[in-house]
Parts: C-alpha cells; sequence; structure tokens
C-alpha cells in the first residue's frame, strides 16, 4: 500500500512538472508575440491553452483518487494539498498568457505603435519569478521560494509606476492609438498577475517543505532572507 | 564472521579431544591385559609350589607327624616367598611356613580351602589381616587312593599391575595432554591460516585489487585451489580490465560527439548525459542523474519525444524546437533500449543541434525574397512608365519629363544597388584569395577625409559631427576600403536620425586594438534586429527603409571590409536614444611597426 501511495505521488508530481513545464513555454510565447509583434506565436498559444486546461484536470483528479484511496498523513497530505493548489495556479498563469497572446494579436498589426513602457524588463522580471518558482517546486528548494516571495513587491512597484506612465499616454494619444494603449496597458496588468501567481506557487511550496502557511506574511520576507 | 566459532576453535578442541579419548582407551585396555597376565602367571607358581610342598610333606601325611612337617615348612619358608599351610581334612592344620598353628582359626571356613576339599584347585583373593595386603591364595587337594585327605595351600601378596599408578608422575599427565595439545594446535593454526589467505584473497578480489596472488602450496588440495583462485583472479583481473577500457572508450566517443546523447529508464529518469548534452541543458550529470526527465529539464517537446519513444519501441526522429531565452532547433533521434530477452530497459536520445543551419535557410530564404523585391520593385516602376510613355504619354511633354525623372531615379537606385553588389563581391572575393591589400598607414587620416565628407552631408538636415582621434593612430589598412566602409556608417547615422542631431566619431587605442565608434542620436535599432542587421538586405522597419532609400547593402559592406582587415564590428542600439557601430582593428602589426620606428 505504502509503495503503491509512493508510485502514485511519483507520478502526480510527474503531471504536475509536465503541466508547469508546458505553461512556462506558453508564457514564454506569449512574451515573445507581443516582443515581435507576432501573431501567429500568438494563435499558437491561444490555440494551445485546451491542453493545458486538460492536464489540470487530469492532476485535480489525480490528487482526488489519491486522497480517497489512500487516506495520505503527514508529508504527502501536504504534498497533495499544495498540489492542489498550486494546480490552480499555473492554470491561471496559463490564462494569462493566453490573454496576453489575444492583446499581442491585436497590437501586432500596429507596427508603428511602440510600446511605451519597460516591457522587456517586465516580462523578463515576471519570467523569472515564474522560473524560480517552478524551480523551487522541482528541487523542493525552500530558498528559492523564500526568495520569488521577496521579488513580488518588485512587480507589483513596477506595475504601478506604468499605470502613471500609461495614463499620460492615453491623454496624449490619438484616436486609434487609445485602443492599442490600453491593451498593451492590460499587458502590464497580466504580467503582475503572473508574478502574483507565482509568488502563490512558491508559497505553497515553502507550505509542502515546512507545513507552514506563509501567506499574507509579506513584511516577513527580509528577515527570512537574511 | 561475528558470533560464529572460527575455525580454529572448531578444530582444535575437537582433534585434541579425538587424541585424548583414544590414548586414554588404549591405556585402560593394555593395562587390563597385563593385569590378566600377571594374575596367571602368579597363580601357576603358587600351584607348582603347592605341589612341591606336597612332595616334601609325601607320606608323613598325619596328624602324628604335625610337628615334622611344621619343621619341614618352616625350613622351606626360608627359601620361599609364598606362604604354604599343610592341613587335613579332619581339621587339624599341620604345618604352617610363616606363622604358629596357634593363630589361624578360620583357616577351614576359606573358600579356597572347601573347594580342595571338594577335590578341585581352590582360588580366591581377598584382603588378608595376617599379612596385612590383598592376598592370592591357591589350594590344592591332597588325596590317597582317590580320597582327599587333606590340603595344601599357598598363599602370596597379589603384586598387582597397577598401571594407573603412573599418573602419579607429573611428567605422565605433561606426555599425555601437552605433546597433543601443542601438535594439534599448530596443525589447527597451520590449517586455519590457510584459509584464512583464501579469504584475503577473495577480500581483494572484491575490492578490486587485482594484484594480489596466493602461494600456498601444502598439500595438493591446497594447491589445486591455489591454481584456481590465481587463475580466477588473473581471469577477474582482464576482464575487468577490458570493461573499463571499453568504458573509457565509450566515454570519450561520447564526451567527444558533438550531438547530445541521453539515455532515459523506463520510468523516465535520466541515467546519463553526454558533455554537449550538459551544454545544451546547462546542467551536469550529477546534479540530474535519477531525476525524471520532468524535473531536470523542462521543456515540453522534449518530453512528449522520450514518451514517444518509450511508447512506440521502434527507432523514432523528429524536430524538437526548445523555447528559451534564445530558441534552439534540435533535430531528435530516439531508439529503445533492450536487455537481451527484448525487454525495453530506457531510452536512448540523440539530439542534434540544427539552430545555425536553421538560422542560416532563414537568411538565405529572406535573402532571395528581398533581393527579388529590391530588384523587382524599381523594373516594375519603370517598365510602368515606359509602356505609359510608349502608349502616348510622351507626347504630354510636362508628364513625360517627370516621369522620366522616376525612370532615372529608379535606374539610378538599381545602379547602386548593382554596383554594392559588385563591390561586395569583389571584397569578399578579394578577402577570401587574401588579395585585399593591407598597408601601414595612418588611421586619422582617413578618419578625417570622413568627418571632412560627413560635415558636407550632415549640412542638409542641419547636423553636427564631432571628431575626436589621437594624433598617432596606425594599423594595417586598406584606406580606400576603410573609408567607404566609415562613410556608409556615417550616411547611415544622418538617415536615421532627425534633423539638428550629432554624430560623433572617435577613435581610440585599445590593449591590442584599435576602436573606431560612430555614434549618432537617431531612432535607434530595437533589439531582436541587431544580430540580423548585417545581413545583405535586411530591412528593419521595410516602411520607413524604402522611402529613406539606400540599397540595404551598406551594412553587408562594412562588415565585409571590416572583415577583411581582420577585424570585427560591433554595435549597441536603445529604440529612441541611438545607435553605436564599433569597428574593432587588430593593432599587432601597428604595434610592431611603431616599435620598429623606436
Amino acid at each position: 500500500m505504502r509503495i503503491r501511495l509512493q508510485r502514485d505521488i511519483d507520478r502526480l508530481k510527474k503531471q504536475v512538472v509536465s503541466l508547469a513545464t508546458l505553461v512556462e513555454e506558453r508564457f514564454r510565447l506569449a512574451i515573445r508575440a507581443v516582443e515581435c509583434r507576432d501573431a501567429d506565436i500568438a494563435r499558437k498559444v491561444i490555440l494551445g491553452d485546451a491542453e493545458i486546461d486538460q492536464k489540470e484536470v487530469d492532476i485535480e483528479e489525480e490528487c482526488l483518487k489519491i486522497l480517497a484511496l489512500h487516506q495520505p498523513v503527514a508529508d504527502h497530505l501536504r504534498f497533495i494539498i499544495s498540489v492542489l493548489k498550486l494546480n490552480n495556479d499555473l492554470e491561471r498563469i496559463g490564462d494569462l498568457a493566453v490573454n496576453i497572446a489575444q492583446k499581442a494579436e491585436v497590437v501586432a498589426s500596429k507596427l508603428d505603435l511602440p510600446i511605451p513602457f519597460d516591457y522587456v524588463t517586465m516580462s523578463q522580471r515576471a519570467g523569472e519569478m515564474l522560473e524560480e518558482s517552478l524551480n523551487s517546486l522541482v528541487n523542493l528548494d525552500l530558498h528559492l521560494a523564500y526568495r520569488v516571495c521577496a521579488q513580488d513587491d518588485e512587480v507589483d512597484f513596477m506595475k504601478s509606476a506604468m499605470q502613471l506612465q500609461f495614463a499620460e499616454e492615453i491623454r496624449k494619444a490619438k484616436g486609434e492609438h487609445i485602443e492599442s494603449l490600453i491593451h498593451l496597458f492590460l499587458i502590464s496588468r497580466h504580467l503582475e498577475r503572473i508574478a502574483d501567481h507565482a509568488t502563490n506557487i512558491a508559497e505553497d511550496v515553502i507550505y509542502m517543505i515546512t507545513g507552514e502557511i506563509h501567506r499574507h506574511k509579506g513584511f516577513e520576507y527580509d528577515r527570512s532572507e537574511e | 564472521m561475528g558470533t560464529k566459532p572460527t575455525f580454529f576453535w572448531r578444530f582444535y578442541p575437537t582433534s585434541l579431544l579425538i587424541v585424548l579419548l583414544s590414548l586414554i582407551t588404549m591405556f585402560w585396555y593394555v593395562s587390563r591385559i597385563l593385569a590378566e597376565q600377571f594374575t596367571e602367571r602368579a597363580v601357576n607358581e603358587l600351584v607348582s609350589e603347592a605341589h612341591m610342598a606336597q612332595e616334601l610333606v609325601g607320606d608323613r601325611f598325619s596328624a602324628q607327624n604335625a610337628p615334622e612337617i611344621d619343621a619341614i615348612l618352616k625350613n622351606l619358608g626360608r627359601h620361599l616367598s609364598s606362604r604354604i599351610t599343610v592341613a587335613l581334612q579332619t581339621g587339624v592344620i599341620l604345618g604352617d611356613s610363616q606363622l604358629d598353628l596357634a593363630h589361624m582359626d578360620q583357616f577351614f571356613d576359606r573358600p579356597e580351602i572347601k573347594e580342595a576339599f571338594s577335590g578341585k584347585t581352590g582360588m580366591a583373593t581377598r584382603k588378608s589381616l595376617t599379612m596385612n595386603a590383598t592376598v592370592l591364595f591357591v589350594a590344592i587337594p591332597v588325596q590317597n587312593q582317590g580320597n582327599t585327605i587333606g590340603v595344601v595351600r599357598a598363599a602370596s601378596p597379589e603384586i598387582s599391575f597397577d598401571f594407573f599408578q603412573w599418573t602419579r608422575v607429573p611428567l605422565f599427565w605433561i606426555l599425555l595432554f601437552g605433546l597433543p595439545a601443542l601438535l594439534s594446535f599448530y596443525w589447527s593454526r597451520k590449517l586455519a591460516r590457510s584459509l584464512h589467505q583464501y579469504q584475503t584473497a577473495a577480500e581483494m578480489l572484491t575490492h578490486s585489487d587485482l594484484e594480489h596472488r596466493l602461494n600456498e602450496r601444502d598439500t595438493a588440495e591446497f594447491e589445486a585451489l591455489t591454481d584456481a583462485m590465481n587463475t580466477m583472479s588473473a581471469e577477474v583481473h582482464s576482464r575487468i580490465a577490458a570493461i573499463l577500457r571499453q568504458r573509457n572508450e565509450l566515454e570519450a566517443v561520447l564526451s567527444g560527439m558533438l550531438e547530445s546523447v541521453m539515455v532515459v529508464d523506463i520510468e523516465e529518469r535520466i541515467v546519463r548525459l553526454n558533455k554537449s548534452a550538459e551544454r545544451l541543458f546547462r546542467t551536469s550529470l550529477d546534479k540530474v542523474k535519477g531525476k525524471t526527465i520532468q524535473e531536470a529539464i523542462r521543456h515540453t517537446e522534449l518530453h512528449r519525444f522520450v514518451e514517444d519513444t518509450l511508447a512506440c519501441g521502434d527507432p523514432l526522429e523528429g524536430d524538437i524546437m526548445i523555447i528559451g531565452p534564445s530558441d534552439v532547433f534540435l533535430q531528435a533521434r530516439g531508439s529503445t533500449l533492450r536487455d537481451t530477452r527484448g525487454n525495453v530497459l530506457g531510452a536512448l536520445i540523440v539530439l542534434n543541434d540544427v539552430t545555425r543551419l536553421k538560422t542560416l535557410e532563414n537568411i538565405r530564404r529572406d535573402f532571395v525574397a528581398n533581393v527579388s523585391h529590391e530588384l523587382k520593385t524599381p523594373i516594375t516602376s519603370i517598365k510602368g512608365f515606359l509602356e505609359t510613355l510608349r502608349e502616348g504619354a510622351w507626347e504630354d511633354r510636362e508628364n513625360a519629363e517627370r516621369f522620366m525623372d522616376i525612370m532615372l531615379k529608379h535606374t539610378n537606385r538599381l545602379d547602386a544597388i548593382i554596383d554594392d553588389l559588385l563591390s561586395l563581391s569583389r571584397i569578399e572575393r578579394d578577402a577570401e584569395r587574401g588579395e585585399v591589400l593591407l598597408d601601414v598607414g595612418s588611421v586619422r587620416d582617413v578618419l578625417e577625409l570622413v568627418v571632412k565628407e560627413a560635415k558636407e552631408k550632415a549640412k542638409d538636415k542641419d547636423m553636427t559631427v564631432d571628431f575626436k582621434a589621437p594624433d598617432e593612430l596606425v594599423a594595417r589598412i586598406n584606406p580606400s576600403l576603410l573609408e567607404q566602409a566609415l562613410m556608409n556608417l556615417v550616411e547611415n547615422s544622418i538617415k536615421y536620425s532627425d534633423s539638428g542631431k550629432t554624430i560623433s566619431i572617435s577613435a581610440d587605442r585599445g590593449p591590442d586594438e584599435i576602436i573606431i565608434c560612430v555614434k549618432d542620436q537617431g531612432y535607434g535599432i530595437s533589439q531582436e534586429h541587431l544580430s540580423r542587421i548585417f545581413e545583405r538586405f535586411y530591412r528593419v522597419d521595410k516602411a520607413r527603409d524604402r522611402k529613406i532609400g539606400g540599397t540595404g547593402l551598406g551594412l553587408a559592406i562594412v562588415k565585409h571590409i571590416v572583415h577583411a582587415h581582420g577585424g570585427r564590428i560591433g554595435v549597441e542600439s536603445s529604440p529612441g536614444k541611438g545607435s553605436t557601430f564599433s569597428i574593432f582593428l587588430p593593432a599587432g602589426l601597428g604595434s610592431a611597426h611603431q616599435t620598429l620606428r623606436k
């Protein structure tokens, strides 16, 4: 019984990591679609969402199956619970990637409109956070998970700064550009949301390892870093 | 071994016990036989002595002759060690060789006497009070005409054969126990030691100390065993050496391969990666060994390929695109690994990095598309105007002149493109054959020429040209080519800047190269184009570029000229802020020249 539980959990872990990989790749493609104004890449991301959804459902079913069949305890239970939660976050990131790709498809035709915010830096930061949170999940790296949590504020701050910038740009903009600018602004919001979900994943990883619920403890991040 | 007894302690006490038991049994048996023989001889002696006494007494055998008989016996007693007693059946003791007659009361109750009275030879052993020892008695009947009339008894202290009296001597014990103990100790230990040697040899073998050889040749069996062990160890040695050699060869082949090789087991756990694969996935085998491929290498298409390979069982081929900061295109070949019975053990994945090929293919495709476009546009335009003129427009003088002006402009453009193409191919050809003439010359002179020309051209757009360079700047250059390259850069800077901006041309001497920079405050080039702008006919912004003009070959020519000088070219740019093109020329020969002048 014990061995079968371990085997099921191993398989579950494989599924989760595979979903995480898929989501990370979709995110990167979506970013690139914006960067290169490439509608083809954007469409690829949009069409691929069904696969992510299917994987999410599979993982949830697997979790429920393990819970019902094995009634796991202690760290196994924590693992299942965390997986259930971060499964959600991963799927949401996949959705946000699709949202970004949809905006990218619209913006792709407007070649003469420069992206008015520091898109590359922001997407890189969000991408790094996502990558690090997934690394902390794969390697069960507590230190890395804490670091991801500490980075969240940075992206939030970037988004707030951009909000002001956008307001100004939209005020200046001529009629046809306003729509595109709104799309671009939404992309920055999506990036910020993705960073939030990456933070959630890192928090779930912390719970998985320590059993301690780490949400809403922002002020402690700095201390744990020391 | 732990709690188990050692061979020595099992063997030594047993052998000692066997030796002692057999020794004691033997001694006991021998002593028994000897004791019997001694008694028999003693009895015979007594019988013959009794007969002698009977002969001496002879006819005087009657109660009246008792004193005489007693005297004879006493006489005899002086010579014999045994005691002789003569008695009548009627209960009268006639004489005794040692004792007075008065002391013998129970004589007739003795069993040997009773037996002798019944006509047989009587015999008995008992403790005699009178002689104070264990005494052997023999009585013979004295017969007269068939009737027993008396008895002659001979008695002597029993000479017992008491072998065990030896046990009272310490030396006996020392010999009895000590010698066997010592000998069996010695042999047991020798045997145990021999066995121990085999154990050591076997242990050495398992610890892969393969040079160890046994040398134990005491007996035929040991010799055979030793030979067998030595042969085995030599055999194992040679096989392990062969395996090691093969493994090292394989390792060398694998790590020397340009292709990335990855082996996974049936559970998709990574078994090995070669050096190239470690580089490709930016990881190391130590870190990922035993982890599933999903955990170790996060690329969906690769996961899928591994899954397919394991599931399908036949060799598989496919293209994999790895999405990352920069995309990598891989050609993958997968095949399953099977054991001798055909069960799938895992999969072998060989990945070939075709990113470069793919990029080259893209460049070629874009080139063909672009070159057709660049040539086709003016031709179409010229053709269209020619046809219009031919159909009568030439009669409308005003329009005809305008048309011809446009046609001339397009022809000039075609001419320029073809000129550029020709000079590009010439530079390329010369550089390939090493025919580009390079002479030691002053870079500053070239730069001054360029600056003068640049100022002239910048006037139209009201731009200023800064110039800064050290006085003495020498390198091996082809002045006219270098001037062409720099002019191309300067023209680009002017073209892609708004009016009133500044272009700065500077040169400096690095540790082993000369750096020439052309910096503008123009529109800039965004990141994704930077790696491709030196390609022929590559356009950053297709609409704007054509409006501005230019052949699309300028930067390609610059690149080739710089390469012909053995240098390299770099560019930094940020959109909206301007670009900096830097040419790095090797200064090695220049400095050699300078040292010559010193």
